[in-house]
């Protein structure tokens, strides 16, 4: 593999610094089937799934994160009748990230697309 | 030695996912009352496996479970392994994300992990906060 370091990118016009590219972009991401067979769609930097129980995933790591500071954004499909399921953030260590899919205040549910994203610093 | 992520992002960006045949279906001792839960094998990450020359040695994942957060963690900048057929990816796997006391602490009588063919997992989804591993199947097996 090539490596090209440089400290500045640009275009000709704007320039930007790298580490604003590297620092910003997403860490790890995934979207995912969460009904019937649990299927991983597409992803970068997962090794795995886990399907610990109904809407309860665990989002484990290739690379961990340096630290559990990290960011992390989630969402869902959409499920009718219940127009307000979420995705919740449950826990996060390094290597990990546990996503809940639930409706507030009742019951967790399955849906057929789920996301996350995580954004900082890697190990 | 490039930084694992660096090999991660090109692997993707040249390797075809591959979905695994595989799950891996545990129970978690300390936690009794909890359903079996299944680990889903990534396809990126498992084209890397088959692959090689891309993932960490597994002791590297083992040694930084015992590094605290902020510390620098030894996997990311280790000397990648060579290829690995499915069947070793999935037991590394299950010793990368399936927490210690299922695959190497517990001492009981009852099967707490077992690796299936995927067609074996349910995919009616009822009752999934009752599934537990059918001990049956394992003694007849």
């Amino acid at each position: 593999m090539s490596i090209l370091s440089v400290s500045n990118i640009t275009d000709g016009t704007d320039t930007v610094e790298t580490g604003y590219v590297v620092n910003g972009s997403a860490k790890a991401w995934v979207n995912f089937n969460g009904t019937g067979t649990i299927a991983i769609r597409d992803s970068f930097n997962v090794a795995s799934l886990t399907d610990n129980s109904t809407g309860n995933y665990n989002v484990n790591f290739s690379n961990s994160m340096a630290n559990t500071g990290y960011s992390v954004g989630s969402s869902v499909d959409q499920i009718s009748p219940y127009p307000i399921i979420q995705a919740y953030l449950a826990s996060v260590q390094t290597g990990l990230v546990t996503l809940n899919v639930a409706q507030p205040g009742t019951a967790d549910y399955d849906t057929t697309s789920v996301h996350g994203q995580v954004s900082g610093d890697l190990a | 030695m490039s930084h694992l992520w660096d090999r991660l992002a090109e692997a993707k960006s040249r390797l075809a996912p591959v979905q695994s045949k595989y799950r891996v279906l545990f129970e978690d001792p300390t936690q009794p009352d909890a359903p079996a839960a299944v680990l889903v094998p990534d396809p990126n990450w498992m084209a890397a496996a088959l692959e090689g020359n891309i993932l960490p040695p597994i002791d590297t994942y083992l040694r930084d479970r015992d590094v605290p957060d902020g510390q620098p963690k030894e996997h990311p900048y280790a000397e990648p392994i060579g290829a690995m057929t499915e069947e070793e990816a999935i037991e590394y796997l299950i010793q990368k994300d399936i927490p210690p006391q299922v695959w190497r602490d517990y001492q009981g009588n009852r099967s707490v992990l077992k690796i299936v063919p995927v067609e074996l997992i349910p995919s009616d989804r009822s009752f999934r906060n009752a599934w537990k591993i059918n001990q049956e199947m394992e003694m007849a097996a």
